[in-house]
């Protein structure tokens, strides 16, 4: 069988098996935000998704022992997670509705229609407002600036949030993205696009 | 009425994450760059989006609650003795 | 095989960011050629990648020939044609504006783009003028007609650039 598992990974799981604090702290530091993040996919307050942590890590405690690395550690942690934030949903009896799903709506355009030219024009379809340069980067990488961002991922549907913290707040590859929330290419795509847009949306909007 | 091969402005801004995940085929990517040759509204919008990402990359990534870790820390305590 | 590319001032890849060596070769990286490759064009394309520096590249390796593009997994810069400059750009600008009010100037209904291509023109945005000018002829002719005046354009850049004249299309 293949041992996807990395060194650094075959380690930390090395080493909660014997106990070892550091190695408990080390996968807290490395995957801890994370599983937040995809037990907040699945329930809606962040209360609740912290319980849900808390009973997904007695769920890893138990499994360490038999994990047998054929997924790398992030992706069986997560699993987990998801796992049991759904039965706590299902518990909770709650059945949401799609777009609280945390994808948003089926048709969420990237930019507001009225910036586009209609049918009518000479050259349909083509920006009708365009988009104007930003200022110069200082301004843009300044903790104001970053606020607005951080904000504007709070406000995303959960599945957007999730996608776009892991891939361009914490570096995740997009494989690593789709396998540890369980998403096709595709549809991790989908979700990128929907939450870098309206981030995008939202810096615009402080920006200029 | 419009050239098949065409892509408006509208159309750019929903292919521009494909883009940059270098996930178009080669028509599509094709056309969408031959836009940008002459559409300065929509190469503005691509800086923007690439500035958006470079700004998110610079986000703190957020702490985990330390009385959440503290929890844990107790469970893997009892778990471990 | 000899072909052309736009590049950005200071040999910048228009859409990379690369910045290009002069007379070395340069690789494409990756394993998909026709994602990764070299990117030039033929005679023909001139008008519709109009950039701030013009290139003769020498291509070497199974060219890919795309639509608008040709594809190789190795390029290098032989020389500038330093007849494409700002000059030469406005005059092509002149040009399709010429172009657009002969065609379609005495349509009432295609009038406003006589009006487009002028302004754009005067802004100094050459490559939408160039676009217009085949837009409003495929409004009045048809989509052959828009081929047809890109040919024409390629046909103009070729004349004053010492190229040669691309084939018909």
């Amino acid at each position: 069988m293949e041992q996807i598992l990395s060194p650094e990974d075959a380690r930390l799981v090395d080493g909660l098996r014997v106990g070892d604090e550091a190695a408990f702290a080390a996968v807290m530091r490395e995957y801890g935000a994370g599983m937040l993040r995809v037990a907040q996919m699945y329930v809606s307050s962040r209360a609740v998704a912290e319980e849900v942590v808390q009973e997904a890590w007695l769920g890893v405690l138990k499994g360490i022992g038999r994990f047998e690395g054929r997924s790398s550690l992030k992706t069986w942690l997560f699993r987990i997670v998801a796992n049991t934030a759904k039965t706590r949903g299902i518990r909770e009896a709650r059945s949401l509705p799609f777009s609280a799903l945390g994808e948003g709506s089926p048709d969420e355009p990237a930019v507001d229609p009225d910036r586009f030219l209609g049918e009518g024009e000479r050259f349909p379809g083509h920006w009708s407002a365009p988009p104007q340069s930003w200022a110069p980067e200082g301004k843009l990488l300044a903790q104001e600036t970053l606020t607005v961002i951080e904000r504007e991922i709070e406000r995303l549907p959960p599945v957007q949030a999730a996608v776009i913290t892991m891939r361009d707040v914490q570096g995740f590859s997009s494989e690593e993205v789709c396998n540890a929330l369980d998403l096709s290419e595709t549809n991790q795509r989908v979700l990128l696009h929907r939450a870098r847009s309206r981030v995008r949306r939202a810096l615009e909007e402080y920006l200029t | 009425m419009r050239l098949a091969r065409e892509l408006a402005c509208r159309d750019i801004v929903e292919l521009v994450t494909a883009y940059l995940e270098d996930g178009l085929s080669a028509a599509d990517r094709e056309r969408f760059e031959e836009h940008l040759v002459f559409c300065d509204g929509c190469d503005r919008y691509l800086e923007q989006m690439r500035l958006t990402i470079t700004a998110t990359n610079h986000v703190p990534v957020e702490d985990f609650p330390p009385e959440l870790e503290q929890s844990l820390l107790e469970a893997f305590r009892g778990w471990r003795s | 095989m000899i072909a052309y590319k736009f590049l950005d001032a200071g040999r910048v890849g228009p859409f990379t960011g690369f910045s290009w060596p002069l007379g070395e070769w340069v690789e494409a990286s990756g394993a998909d050629p026709c994602r990764s490759g070299i990117h030039a064009c033929r005679v023909r394309d001139l008008p519709v990648w109009l950039g701030d520096e013009l290139w003769e590249v020498d291509l070497d390796g199974h060219v890919v020939e795309q639509e608008r593009k040709l594809v190789a997994p190795r390029g290098r810069l032989t020389r500038r044609l330093e007849e494409w400059n700002g000059d030469l750009a406005a005059a092509f600008g002149r040009f399709c504006a010429k172009r657009a009010r002969e065609r379609v100037g005495f349509l009432p209904i295609l009038s406003g783009y006589v009006g487009d291509v002028d302004r754009f023109v005067s802004e100094g945005r050459i490559p939408i003028a160039g676009f217009a000018a085949a837009r409003a002829a495929e409004l009045r002719d048809g989509p052959a007609a828009y081929e047809r005046e890109r040919g024409l354009q390629a046909a103009w850049l070729a004349e004053r650039l010492g190229l040669e004249r691309p084939e018909s299309l």
